[in-house]
């Protein structure tokens, strides 16, 4: 660890997979992120970048959890979460299925399949979007391996690419 | 093609299969154990590319380039690290989990040589131990990263082997490194699977079967329906009142009735071929509460019997309604226990074939095998039958009842081939019985002092689709709802009602578990009238040596209760006096069948080829640790060495029966046979007779646990052999309203183990942690339970508080070395100490459980 934790280690998420680059302007997704650098500016660890796609990006091992980006995040797609959770959903789309999938390649489309998956009870598509709660979770990743769009991410790499 | 590393081999599977099927299936490596397959327990965890994953959560074409590592693929170096300190934390129960549970080990402190102990909870803490309480897991790898950095192994000499020892038990290495068989680790050539198909309706009438399509299907071998059962359609425990299969004709009790087998080649094959099968239902309406079975125009549940009644007790000494009518204060009140389920972590599994002697041999995961012979005997309608105990997943009460043995035989009786038959967990969920729900209602009065006058109940309890232990486990309820003190007037009744939901049998505790938080609940709240602690009145009411219990048994000089209660003063007081919320309860539980009922112990050693002593003995471990009790025994009895004794699972044909691995009875009522036959033993050793010399004689040992019927018109029955006592008690946070700490003591007459009795206690404490706050089976309105493995909300071990546990030697009972079995007790006065800890945190009585408004409350 770069920065001395507190155990159990939390950091931000970034809720967005930053599909929507394809389709931008007003066919795209109005949720995910803008690529603003509003959180880059904002962290003083330096854990926080813009991807190849223009989307934030935390490095959790950067990362101290101080909540800076989240609150300066225009469109509130920043989360705390704790690192031990390392099955996360990676996108905010509230739209339903059929435009989700218009405005983004890497949307959820809120189909459910995660849902009916978990054997935990622990994933629930509310407001069409996936969400995980992370106590009753128990990191299987088996929503993650199901997702038909790639939405759901193991960060550690294994389920799906580390990026 | 995917092409990944398995312990170092590259390999290229040939089809795209759950990682899970390809190490079990085609590499054999049955280390990774199946719990679920649907990522929940934790079973199968393996370790990819440095991080633990679950087995059957990836496809293998998503692996390529990936390095698996499995326990099979550890260096020695790990393999006798791992082995020693799981063995000698006593880590190791069934065993099931470990293998998993060392995948986490390795790969925490691969990264991590000195981790803090909240490090190691949150390693573990995406896999399920049901036994453990994970307490003694969390030592192992504490334990294990300490010699890791010291790079040598304690040389600990040789360890005492006699009772009373911390040894590690006798079957941790086989199973910390996975070599060890359960059931479905057994992979016979040109072997079967068989699936069953399940009914449609909880209850209905099945008009007809057809078959046709799921015979022609290419790869199936048979599809089996009623007509094809060579001998009794209907077993059972006691009670012969359970369908192996439904016939046209007859109703359907629930959800989990099978109407037809299939055996295929494969299990894909044979789920395939299940929906093929064509079943016409007349769909009937179902009963689903106690209320609606009592209902004077209720459907039956059976069509042989009258009414919806399983079962009826009524017990009465004394005059329990006078005495409370002249008590000073009396209290009444209604409770509500809720459906449990065992959880344990291997589902059922069975596997039989045609043995070199024409004979239906069967591996099973059960709780006796001479009972899964007598059942499978009758189904088959012959004799002709063996079986042999594999290693046991746990069981906790749930794997006393025919669920996949007796197809597994079934099957192999039609095909002639071996057929291993393995429930999915939602079948496991759905069929085996499950902890009773019971509705209670108690009044208890007290003089001025707090003096118990009299206690009267009226208790009913859900029994669900067929009689199971129904019957057993009301009437251990009943006579147990009076608790550990030593008043005269006690009188319930209860009544075991059939519905057509799963069905409910033994659960650690027998019913005891359900009527007791009823008691001490009572006792609580009359401790706050009378303006006495808890713990006061109980140590005021409770029952010591000489004196006579409720049910008019003159108790022994083992009794403890007095003594678990001084145990936990220390830790009571220092609770108080920092003004925390604290609760206590306490408990009594038989040893052994009792009441009348024929319990015998059974036990042969006979000295092998190998000039070593073997045990045998038709006793089941479950992962109670039996086979490590019995060696103690032996060691403690007669002049062998341990390294002279090997212990072997239980079978039916060297087996003598030993009766179920039930009523916390094994340690005591196979440990008095074992005792006896060392007796015998020493007689030729004190002949001068050598190992060499013994080659070939059995030494026969054989106890009956003697008692008195309810009801038997003596003025103090014997109702049981031996009772342990307990005392727990529970400190809450009252910052954040969770569970800190629990002390549980209990008196064991002599621990055999002292390292193995605290892991049952820990394990026990853990689950019923489970049952008083958070854990549930719901059922639907259509009789369908709902929840799935990983949402019961079993604990997890990052969630588990401080327990302390305390084991109080009492000598005083005559048999088994003054040992007492402690299998059920350590569930049992948990929940109303928990009960009792929240109301002095908040003020609210709770008369139901689990328990509402706590930290640990499911949301939605």
């Amino acid at each position: 660890m770069a920065v001395k934790k507190k155990f159990p280690y939390k950091a931000a998420i970034v809720s967005c997979n930053g599909g929507c680059r394809a389709v931008k302007g007003e066919a795209g997704c109005s949720e995910g992120c803008i690529g603003c650098g509003a959180c880059v500016d904002a962290c003083k660890f330096g854990a926080i970048s813009l991807n190849e796609y223009g989307v934030a990006e935390v490095d959790e091992s950067k990362c101290i959890a101080c909540q800076k980006c989240t609150k300066v995040c225009p469109q509130e797609i920043i989360h705390i979460h704790e690192c031990a959770n390392y099955i996360v959903v990676k996108c905010s789309n509230k739209s339903k299925g059929a435009a989700a999938k218009k405005q983004c390649e890497a949307s959820c489309i809120g189909c459910g399949i995660c849902e009916k998956t978990c054997t935990a009870g622990a994933v629930k598509v509310t407001d069409n979007c996936a969400v995980i709660d992370e106590d009753a979770c128990l990191s299987c990743g088996m929503c993650s391996v199901k997702c038909p769009r790639h939405v759901i991410h193991d960060l550690r790499g294994i389920f799906t690419p580390a990026r | 093609m995917a092409i990944f590393k398995v312990n170092g081999q590259s390999v290229q599977p040939e089809k795209n299969q759950k990682l899970l099927r390809f190490l079990r299936d085609e590499l054999h490596l049955t280390s990774v154990k199946d719990g679920c397959s649907e990522g929940a327990c934790g079973a199968c965890t393996v370790i990819i590319d440095g991080k633990t994953c679950k087995a059957c959560v990836p496809d293998t074409d998503s692996l390529d380039g990936r390095e698996i590592i499995t326990v099979e693929g550890l260096t020695e170096w790990e393999q006798q690290v791992y082995t020693y300190a799981y063995g000698k934390a006593g880590a190791v129960q069934c065993g099931f989990c470990i293998p998993g549970m060392v995948m986490c080990t390795k790969a925490l402190l691969d990264e991590n040589m000195e981790p803090t102990d909240d490090e190691i909870r949150y390693a573990l803490r995406n896999n399920y131990c049901r036994c453990t309480g994970y307490v003694k897991i969390m030592d192992a790898v504490r334990l294990a990263a300490k010699i890791l950095k010291a790079g040598e192994i304690p040389d600990d000499g040789d360890p005492n082997w006699t009772l009373g020892n911390r040894v590690a038990r006798i079957d941790v290495e086989e199973k910390v490194l996975g070599y060890g068989k359960y059931p479905d680790d057994f992979y016979l050539d040109g072997m079967l699977y068989g699936v069953a198909l399940r009914s449609k309706y909880a209850r209905a009438r099945v008009l007809s079967i057809d078959t046709s399509r799921a015979k022609a299907l290419p790869g199936v071998e048979a599809v089996v329906t009623a007509e094809d059962i060579p001998g009794e359609n209907k077993i059972g425990h006691l009670k012969h009142d359970q369908y192996t299969l439904i016939p046209v004709g007859s109703l359907v009790h629930y959800l989990g009735d099978a109407i037809a087998l299939v055996a295929a080649k494969d299990r894909e094959t044979a789920e395939k071929a299940i929906k093929l099968i064509k079943v016409e239902y007349e769909a009937l309406p179902h009963v689903h509460t106690i209320e609606e079975a009592a209902a004077p125009d209720a459907p039956k549940v059976f069509d042989e019997e009258e009414n919806n009644i399983c079962a009826h007790k009524h017990i009465s000494r004394g005059n329990a309604e006078e005495a409370i009518r002249n008590s000073k204060y009396v209290i009444s009140h209604h409770f509500e226990t809720p459906w449990t389920e065992h959880a344990f972590l291997e589902p059922e599994c069975a596997v039989a074939f045609y043995d070199e002697d024409g004979d239906v041999f069967i591996y099973s995961t059960d709780q006796s095998a001479h009972q899964t012979l007598h059942e499978c005997s009758l189904l088959l309608g012959t004799d002709k039958v063996k079986v042999q105990n594999a290693l046991v997943g746990g069981g906790f009460g749930g794997k006393e009842d025919m669920t996949v043995q007796h197809l597994a035989a079934l099957l192999t009786y039609v095909t002639k081939k071996p057929v291993k038959v393995k429930f999915t967990r939602a079948e496991s969920l759905l069929v085996h019985p499950k902890r009773h729900p019971f509705y209670m209602d108690m009044t208890m009065g007290c003089d001025e002092d707090g003096n118990i006058m009299g206690v009267k109940a009226s208790v009913t309890s859900d029994t669900g689709a067929f009689a199971s232990l129904g019957g057993p486990v009301l009437e251990r309820a009943c006579t147990h709802a009076a608790g550990p003190y030593h008043y005269e007037n006690f009188e319930i009744e209860g009544t075991a009602y059939y519905t057509n939901n799963p069905p409910a049998g033994a659960f650690r505790g027998f019913g005891v578990t359900q009527t007791c938080f009823a008691t001490e609940t009572l006792l609580n709240m009359m401790a706050d009238k009378v303006g006495i602690t808890p713990w006061e009145i109980r140590y005021r009411n409770a029952i010591r040596p000489g004196e006579v219990l409720p049910n008019g048994q003159i108790v022994d000089d083992s009794t403890g209760l007095v003594e678990t209660l001084e145990a936990v003063k220390e830790d009571y007081d220092a609770a108080m006096a920092a003004g925390k919320p604290v609760g206590i309860g306490c408990a009594m539980k038989n040893a052994g069948v009792g009441v009348g009922i024929p319990d015998t112990g059974r036990v042969k050693l006979i000295v092998e080829d190998d000039e070593k002593l073997h045990i045998y003995s038709g006793a089941s471990c479950i992962g109670q640790g039996l086979g490590t009790v019995l060696v103690q025994m032996i060691v403690t009895n007669t002049d062998i060495r341990q390294e002279d004794i090997v212990y072997e699972r239980s079978n039916t044909w060297i087996s003598p029966d030993s009766g179920t691995t039930s009523g916390s009875r094994q340690t005591l009522v196979t440990g008095e046979a074992c005792r006896r036959a060392c007796e015998k033993l020493m007689e030729d050793r004190r002949a001068g007779k050598e190992l060499k010399d013994m080659k070939g004689i059995v030494y026969y040992g054989e106890y009956l646990a003697k008692t008195d019927p309810l009801g038997a018109n003596v003025p103090n029955p014997v109702s049981h052999v031996a009772y342990g006592y307990a005392t727990q008690m529970c400190v809450v946070d009252p910052k954040t309203g969770k569970l800190d700490q629990i002390v549980a003591a209990h008196d064991v007459g002599k621990a055999v183990n002292p390292l193995s009795c605290e892991g049952q206690i820990e394990g026990g404490v853990v689950m019923s942690m489970g049952y008083a706050l958070r854990e549930q089976y719901p059922i639907d309105e259509n009789c369908k339970p709902i929840q799935k493995y990983g949402s019961l909300r079993l604990f997890r071990s990052h969630e588990v508080p401080k327990i302390k546990a305390i084991v109080v030697d009492k000598p005083g009972l005559k048999v088994a070395c003054g040992a007492i079995g402690i299998g059920e007790i350590t569930s049992i006065p948990t929940a109303p100490a928990i009960a009792d800890a929240y109301f002095r945190y908040d003020g609210i009585r709770r008369y139901s459980l689990p328990l509402v408004s706590t930290p640990y409350e499911r949301k939605g």
